[in-house]
């Protein structure tokens, strides 16, 4: 599978054709897909119809965007016209078909983007490993027997595997930058109120941010262009101009202040989350430390309100059918539905208090590096993990350095470690490091990672054959 | 805090309250999660708010486009 760029740039010269592209794709899903099971819709006769529209537009001397003939597919949270949007539940497959797009499927559509499926999801986004009871886990690429990572790992799978350049993914709390380092690809939680959610199925609207995935930064950055605009349809949207990231990634970091962040985000994980901070930290010079104050009080947070947000948006389904919800997500939904308002409500307040905390650390620093994930790919079905000499449960930890981050909004990018052996990676497995900048600084996340992948730090590695 | 909490006494009288019918197969798995929460609401606790510490989502009335947005 050829890069995004690579492909529209082969569709412009008239060198390739979107059909052709479109017939590959769906071959090698065919062929591949039963290995990671990333795909739970393949959408061929729309990736066909689509694809043509790209081949009559060039043939006519029109321009079919920026994105013509590339390749993608979704989670399964965004609404896809005619498909029943699932989130991940075989309680949604009994409601009726989307009437219409999602809005960053329409702004891939018109970007000339050819849609090729629906990806498998942690049941209504509630996991970091996509272990779905209903549909089967997702399969690391880099590894069948480990988790993709969640709750887009559909998503993260099918792009490490070759399957599609890009994907689309949505973040409460860690589910694209979780997977992202599992696999070892590039992705974008862009600032919360970034891209428009409207047309994809919520789990905790106080944290649902959406975004691409992708092999290479020239990719992401494509996509994430293409994403942005304004929809009057998504309340927490911010309606600020489009602010394209391709143009600069020759950028360069000089002027910039980047420090490697420390307390919560030097403790909680594994060795080779470290060590792959560490080579970031080197590659980009960065030698100061800064600490984010009261993360773990963000987490915790971010903990009790995706509960309480997730049990109230399903109360109709577990007041009469708890037994169809995942056995995976059940008892957290039920749980969720029975909080005291007061930990709700402090947990607001200390979110807000926390934010104010940690935008401080931004008058100081430009960009702080923090690991992403505080292991590599645990095999499907552990349950337990040893971290910091303590036996912990393996899935929620997977958050514990992505979601102090979600839970104030702030932009961050997780570049996957082109040598993770090197690092010290168990088996040489994926590992990516989170960037976080300040709030609206994505411009400032893609000229980093994007000096990374020039040094040869950053990469998607190689999928074993 | 999480030392006292009967986690499965409160969950059947929260669940009633809120018109939640809980099957006593899942009662296990919603006092196991609550009990969690109950953790992570303790760390929460644990930072000083004043009365001018207001909670993060901040309800506004009414929004308008501005050009120039990418619409």
């Amino acid at each position: 599978m050829i890069s995004a760029a690579k492909t529209a740039a082969a569709i412009h010269a008239g060198k390739a054709k979107a059909a052709h592209l479109a017939e590959q794709a769906l071959a090698d899903i065919a062929a591949r897909d039963a290995t990671c099971n990333a795909f739970t819709e393949v959408t061929a006769a729309r990736a066909r119809a689509e694809a043509a529209a790209v081949d009559a537009a060039i043939a006519a001397g029109r321009d079919p965007g920026p994105l013509a003939g590339v390749p993608y597919a979704v989670k399964n949270l965004f609404d896809l016209e005619g498909i029943t949007t699932l989130a991940g539940s075989i309680i949604e497959k009994g409601r009726p078909a989307a009437s219409r797009d999602a809005f960053l499927v329409r702004k891939l559509k018109a970007a000339g983007a050819v849609c090729l499926g629906a990806l498998n999801m942690d049941e209504y986004a509630y996991g970091f490993t996509t272990e779905n009871s209903h549909y089967g886990p997702s399969r690391n690429p880099h590894d069948t027997t480990r988790m993709a990572g969640g709750s887009s790992g559909g998503s993260a799978a099918a792009v490490a595997a070759g399957m599609v350049p890009l994907s689309l993914g949505s973040d409460t709390n860690g589910s694209i930058r979780v997977p992202s380092s599992l696999c070892g690809i590039f992705g974008i939680k862009p600032t919360y109120g970034r891209l428009s959610r409207s047309g994809s199925y919520l789990f905790a609207g106080s944290f649902d941010h959406l975004g691409p995935f992708a092999r290479d930064v020239a990719d992401l950055a494509l996509a994430y262009d293409a994403l942005q605009g304004a929809d009057a349809e998504d309340p927490a949207q911010q309606w600020r101009p489009v602010e394209p990231v391709s143009g600069l990634l020759g950028a360069g970091t000089t002027g910039l202040r980047i420090a490697v962040a420390g307390g919560h985000f030097a403790r909680n994980g594994h060795a080779e989350a470290f060590a792959a901070v560490q080579v970031v930290a080197r590659a980009l010079g960065a030698t100061a430390r800064v600490e984010i104050p009261e993360a773990g009080r963000g987490r915790a947070a971010a903990f009790l309100i995706t509960m309480a947000e997730g049990g109230n948006l399903h109360m109709p389904d577990l007041r009469t059918r708890p037994d169809d919800f995942d056995p995976m997500t059940r008892d957290r939904f039920l749980a969720g539905a029975l909080l005291p308002a007061h930990w709700l409500q402090q947990a607001q307040r200390v979110r807000a208090a926390y934010r104010a905390a940690a935008l401080k650390v931004f008058d100081e620093v430009d960009v702080v590096i923090t690991p992403a994930t505080p292991y590599v790919a645990p095999p499907i079905g552990q349950e337990m993990i040893e971290v910091d000499g303590e036996r912990i449960p393996v899935r929620p930890n997977l958050g514990v350095f992505t979601q102090p981050i979600s839970c104030i909004g702030l932009p961050a990018l997780v570049v996957p470690l082109a040598d993770p052996g090197a690092a010290g990676a168990p088996n040489g497995l994926p590992i990516g490091v989170q960037l976080v900048g300040a709030p609206w600084k994505e411009q400032t996340l893609f000229r980093v990672a994007a000096a990374l992948e020039r040094a040869g730090v950053a990469a998607s590695p190689a999928i074993p054959r | 805090m999480s030392t006292e909490f009967d986690a499965e006494a409160y969950a059947k009288a929260a669940a009633a309250a809120v018109g939640l019918p809980l099957e006593p197969r899942h009662l296990p798995g919603v006092a196991f999660n609550l009990k969690l929460a109950a953790r992570m609401a303790a760390v929460v606790e644990g930072m000083p708010v004043t009365p001018a510490d207001e909670a993060a989502p901040v309800y506004v009335a009414g929004r308008e486009m501005p050009k120039g947005s990418g619409a």
